[in-house]
């Protein structure tokens, strides 16, 4: 290759005697001097085969990794927010759930507790009902019974009252009938 | 001492004996006394308390013991005697007894039989009715 450039540079040189004076004069004006800028041209070939070769290969490679590793840690930074997005949905509709769920024991609950207070309550009003007739039977009992004493002593009294009395009344004329209607009666047993 | 079986047996043939048609006989009763004081059976007084108790047994069943308060009339005491009699069919005796508890009318005891018509009973049956 260096060979072709120096095979190149003299042919050029050769060419460029010819048409080139006035260019020869510019270059000898600006001080290039074409064995060293071929020479130049060469080295920054070299230099820039050898950066992309050993350099800036590694580095875009280095580069695409890292703008991959970026890419997919976006993608699943993506793909977890889909996920966050759609568990913290299903959470709430499980929180919805639960809030119903709650809510329809709580009414439940409420119900039975009412149900079971007025079952209560009409139990204690019976049993209140039922005290208050067994009462009422027991002062009733007590009433008939305390009657029946007070007739039973009523009629002993009587008795004894007619005990003495008939004792001091009766005569002996009168005994004397009521014996001998007594005799009759004894007599036909 | 309790009567046993055999004293028991004893004092109801002794009673047996001691009945003349019927009735108890005075010198059958002597008679048996004199038995049982000539042979001492066996418990002498239990035997004696049965006897005892089967002779007044029959002794009340011919005395009608007439209770009344205020004058009976001898006529009534034969009637009733009379009517005692035609029942148990044997001779039945008739005693008057004064009870003032009975304020009048008659109560007429023939053994374990007892016949009443009077005011205290009536009073009695009607203060336990009530």
């Amino acid at each position: 290759m260096l060979s072709s450039l120096l095979i190149l540079a003299t042919a050029a040189t050769e060419h460029g005697e010819e048409a080139s004076g006035g260019i020869t004069q510019l270059m000898r004006d600006f001080g290039i001097s074409l064995p060293s800028l071929l020479a130049q041209i060469l080295s920054f070939c070299i230099v820039a085969f050898i950066l992309y070769r050993f350099g800036f290969k590694s580095i875009v490679e280095t580069l695409d990794e890292r703008q991959k590793t970026i890419a997919d840690g976006l993608k699943h930074a993506e793909e977890m927010k889909v996920k966050l997005a759609a568990a913290q949905q299903e959470s709430a509709a499980i929180i919805r759930q639960s809030q119903l769920d709650a809510q329809k024991l709580i009414d439940e609950a409420r119900r039975t507790a009412k149900e079971f207070g007025d079952k209560q309550q009409a139990e204690a009003l019976q049993r209140a009902a039922d005290l208050l007739a067994k009462a009422q039977q027991a002062i009733e009992l007590e009433h008939k019974k305390m009657l029946d004493e007070a007739r039973g002593e009523i009629a002993r009294l009587v008795v004894i009252t007619t005990e003495r009395v008939l004792a001091k009344k009766l005569t002996d004329a009168d005994r004397s009938t009521y014996n001998d209607a007594a005799t009759k009666e004894l007599t036909v047993i | 001492m309790a009567a046993d079986k055999q004293t028991k047996l004893l004092a109801k043939q002794l009673f047996k004996l001691s009945l003349v048609d019927g009735a108890v006989s005075p010198d059958r009763v002597a008679g048996v006394l004199g038995w049982i004081e000539k042979h001492s059976p066996r418990h002498p007084l239990a035997l004696l308390r049965l006897y005892h108790r089967f002779v007044a047994a029959e002794l009340a069943k011919s005395r009608a013991v007439v209770e009344h308060a205020g004058p009976l009339a001898d006529t009534a005491l034969q009637l009733i005697e009379a009517a005692m009699t035609r029942k148990y069919r044997r001779a039945v005796s008739a005693v008057g007894r004064p009870s003032p508890g009975l304020l009048a009318g008659l109560r007429v005891r023939v053994g374990c039989d007892v016949y009443e018509s009077s005011v205290a009973r009536q009073l009695e049956v009607l203060s336990t009715s009530v």
